[in-house]
């Protein structure tokens, strides 16, 4: 039985601020699919002749300290910053998911076994341990996204455990047993469902921890490599200039801000509309 | 009880502003806070920036003339075969610790060096040949050789082989290298590791030598701090908080100089210049048409003027100009020419055939593997060379690795392309990069004529014939197109203006402190 489809107390769209974070977003992906392919300039070209220039026509963002155009590395940026924390996210999801499933739906000892792993690696510094698995797994963007996922991975399964433990009590869930629906069934049927929208909600805050982790992994130089034009590269790239071109690092670092802003409106927007009255 | 304490208080503070407050130290940025600064068995320069002043060296090189000048020796001589060094040395030297120096003290450092125990980095390799030391007389001392041995007064002039005093080296063994003590214009008085260094004036020093203007120290104390990352230095810098400041990034230097209250005093080093190694023994590099080609490719001018913002020289060849043995015919080679370089590639079959903007041949694409070090610009460097060579066809993979991890890429020859640089008066500094047998032979060459002319050059001690030996090696490397050299290391240091008559030893790393006046 699903019984999220009952009125929401705000609709997502009637919150103005949420309105404005969700375009925000849909804008930013939007731009990132379509946009890098249509800019003149390439951005990885550097031009000598045209070194920490500030922003202005020809430059609208300025260039950086080798000469490259800040306004494309931003935008192809975009592509990397956003691609990699989505690929995160599923790695969270993928490895969350059935966890916090299991011990929610479950409980018993499987729940107290797989806490406490979960416990221990809550307790583990986060960017400490994505660097352990970026160590191990090699420098890259697809190992800092494997790394920032399942640093994300423990709070997901502790919050979808902790909605399918309040699910699980209810009514309907009872009755599902009493008519002999086995654990799996119920798990899957009855209960994901009924916390997905939570759980959509949570991901969506998530999204701005792990976009600020995986920046965290590029600003060090562990994750894209040498040149792409990745925000938390372009930051750490920018932050011998803060004198002499604070431009290169600024861009950057606002669209990572808003975008990180935007994702945790939408996620609080969401969950606001999900609350009944 | 609370008035007391604060009574106590009030006469804490009474009695530190009592304190004489005679002199302002003088505050020394340092770039890396290294792990051992023993300069007898670690290696890096840093070490060398303050203990160059906290030892004496049996001789000096001048850094204007480049010629050897006395120091603890007042003269030497050279047997005729080249294996036999006499040095005849000072007899009114002491230590800061009261030791004498004498020709026993020479002996024991030389010991202590080459000792297997104590696994030196740097300086036991110095030494070369060396066989044994001997004493001849109580200020006579022989230091004897398997084999004649260019080098050997140039390693001797640094402070690697400086002397410390034997008394202290035994009292403290293992953590000699916290009690260091030498003979020199400053004695090492407190070093707290990755935090400071300080030095204090010996005003007992008469034994300059003549590259020294000043008897004795200008500055009370020197207090050495570690500014690791590049930018913090010029903010420490121009916030008061250090006087002079070394490896500013060229950014900030071309700020400073344009501000009235400091200068920047531009150390040149030599040695080898920075450059690309390419691996001979990797295709497509084996093929000595497109090592041309990425020469000829390659706008220089514009690396230097980007990169560097202008403040190094362009390198023309393996030797930094201002290297002795340089020879400035490495100049007319491979001016920037993307036509030329195109034309190469095409000759070596290698052409765009499908339209994508990288060449192939065979329908292999022509992309080379680049590892860079985090240090020196190189990633810079790397993405500049990478755009430079995308305009004629050719795809660059980079990554940033580790030292440990580029030395092993660049021992086993898994690179297509690795830079290095290294400091070095002596053009001896070549065999350690172009002879077959080297560890740092990057470019995996196997020339059994530039063997030779190298080994012979170590031999040699006539200047004329060594001369013309290294100006072989410089004209083979650049025929064969083993190096694409970027830039002459430039050490640039930000000075504030109350600091004055800072100047660098031959090296150009190491700064000749006694000489150093701060107007307070």
């Amino acid at each position: 039985m699903i019984e999220w489809t009952a009125r929401a107390r705000r609709p997502l769209l009637r919150q103005p601020v949420t309105a404005l974070a969700l375009a925000w977003l849909v804008l930013l992906v939007l731009e990132t699919l379509v946009l890098p392919p249509l800019l003149p300039t390439d951005p990885r070209f550097a031009d000598p002749a045209q070194v920490l220039l500030p922003p202005a026509a020809g430059h609208v963002l300025g260039t950086d300290a080798l000469g490259r155009d800040v306004l494309s590395r931003l935008v192809w940026g975009g592509r990397w910053t956003l691609g990699m924390a989505m690929a995160a996210l599923v790695v969270t999801f993928v490895l969350g998911l059935p966890v916090g499933l299991a011990a929610g739906s479950l409980g018993g000892r499987v729940d107290a076994l797989t806490m406490r792993v979960v416990d221990a690696l809550l307790a583990f510094p986060a960017l400490l341990l994505a660097m352990v698995v970026v160590a191990i797994l090699g420098t890259g963007l697809l190992p800092v996204a494997v790394a920032v996922g399942i640093t994300a991975a423990p709070a997901h399964a502790r919050m979808v455990r902790s909605v399918a433990l309040e699910i699980r009590s209810r009514p309907y869930i009872d009755a599902a047993r009493s008519v002999g629906c086995p654990p799996l069934r119920i798990a899957l049927r009855h209960i994901l469902p009924n916390a997905a929208p939570v759980l959509i909600a949570f991901a969506t805050t998530q999204l701005g921890w792990i976009l600020i982790n995986g920046a965290a992994l590029n600003f060090l130089g562990l994750g894209a490599p040498l040149g792409t034009p990745e925000w938390g590269a372009m930051l750490a790239e920018g932050r011998g200039y803060l004198r002499d071109g604070p431009w290169i690092s600024v861009f950057p670092g606002l669209a990572l801000t808003l975008t990180v802003l935007a994702a945790h409106l939408v996620g609080n927007g969401i969950e606001e509309a999900l609350k009944r009255d | 009880m609370r008035y007391i304490l604060l009574v106590l208080v009030l006469l804490t503070f009474l009695l530190t502003s009592c304190a004489p407050q005679t002199h302002q130290p003088l505050v020394y940025g340092l770039t890396l806070a290294p792990s051992g600064i023993d300069p007898h068995v670690n290696a890096s320069s840093e070490l060398g920036i303050p203990l160059s002043s906290v030892y004496d060296t049996l001789v000096y090189q001048d850094p204007a003339t480049g010629e050897f000048v006395p120091g603890l020796a007042q003269r030497w001589d050279v047997s005729e075969d080249g294996l036999v060094y006499t040095f005849y040395l000072r007899d009114d030297v002491t230590f800061h610790d009261d030791t004498p120096f004498d020709a026993e003290a020479v002996r024991f450092n030389l010991e202590r060096i080459t000792d297997p125990a104590l696994a030196s980095q740097k300086a036991a390799f110095m030494l070369g040949p060396y066989a044994r030391t001997e004493v001849v007389g109580e200020y006579e001392v022989q230091i004897h050789l398997s084999e004649p041995f260019a080098p050997l007064l140039d390693a001797l002039s640094q402070v690697y082989l400086g002397m410390a005093s034997p008394t202290a080296v035994e009292e403290w063994g293992d953590e000699y290298q916290l009690h260091q003590v030498g003979s020199g214009p400053f004695v090492f008085a407190e070093y707290v590791p990755g935090d400071y260094l300080l030095l204090r004036r010996n005003p007992d020093y008469a034994w300059g030598p003549s590259i020294y203007q000043h008897d004795t120290a200008q500055v009370e104390e020197i207090r050495f701090e570690f500014f690791t990352d590049p930018a913090t230095r010029s903010p420490a810098l121009e916030t008061g908080e250090a006087h002079i400041m070394g490896e500013i990034p060229p950014q900030d230097a071309v700020r400073l100089t344009e501000d009235e209250g400091f200068y920047v005093e531009a150390a040149a080093i030599p040695g080898v210049s920075l450059m690309m190694f390419m691996n001979t023994t990797r295709a497509p590099l084996d093929d000595p048409l497109v090592r041309q080609a990425l020469l000829y490719g390659t706008n220089r001018a514009a690396i230097v003027s980007t990169a560097f913002r202008g403040t190094s020289p362009v390198a023309y060849g393996p030797l930094a100009a201002v290297t002795r043995g340089y020879d400035p015919a490495v100049e007319a080679y491979y001016p920037y020419d993307a036509t030329t370089a195109a034309a190469l590639l095409e000759q070596a079959g290698w052409v765009d055939a499908d339209n994508d903007g990288v060449r192939e041949r065979d329908g292999e694409p022509l992309t080379l593997e680049m590892y860079l070090m985090g240090w020196g610009y190189m990633p810079e460097v790397g993405q500049l060379l990478a755009s430079q060579w995308a305009e004629i066809g050719i795809a660059v993979q980079s990554e940033v690795v580790s030292y440990p991890e580029a030395l092993e890429i660049g021992a086993e020859g898994r690179h297509h392309l690795i830079p290095f640089n290294l400091s070095g008066s002596d053009p001896d500094i070549l065999r350690k990069f172009f002879h077959s047998q080297a560890s740092f032979n990057w470019a995996h060459i196997d020339d059994a004529e530039m063997d030779g002319w190298l080994e012979e050059a170590a031999r040699t001690s006539d200047e004329t014939r060594r001369d013309a030996l290294y100006r072989q090696v410089q004209l083979r490397v650049m025929d064969q197109a083993l190096v694409l050299p970027i830039r002459d290391y430039v050490n640039l240091n930000g000075v504030s203006g109350s600091v004055s008559d800072l100047r660098f030893d031959a090296q150009g790393w190491f700064p000749i402190l006694i000489d150093v006046t701060l107007e307070e």
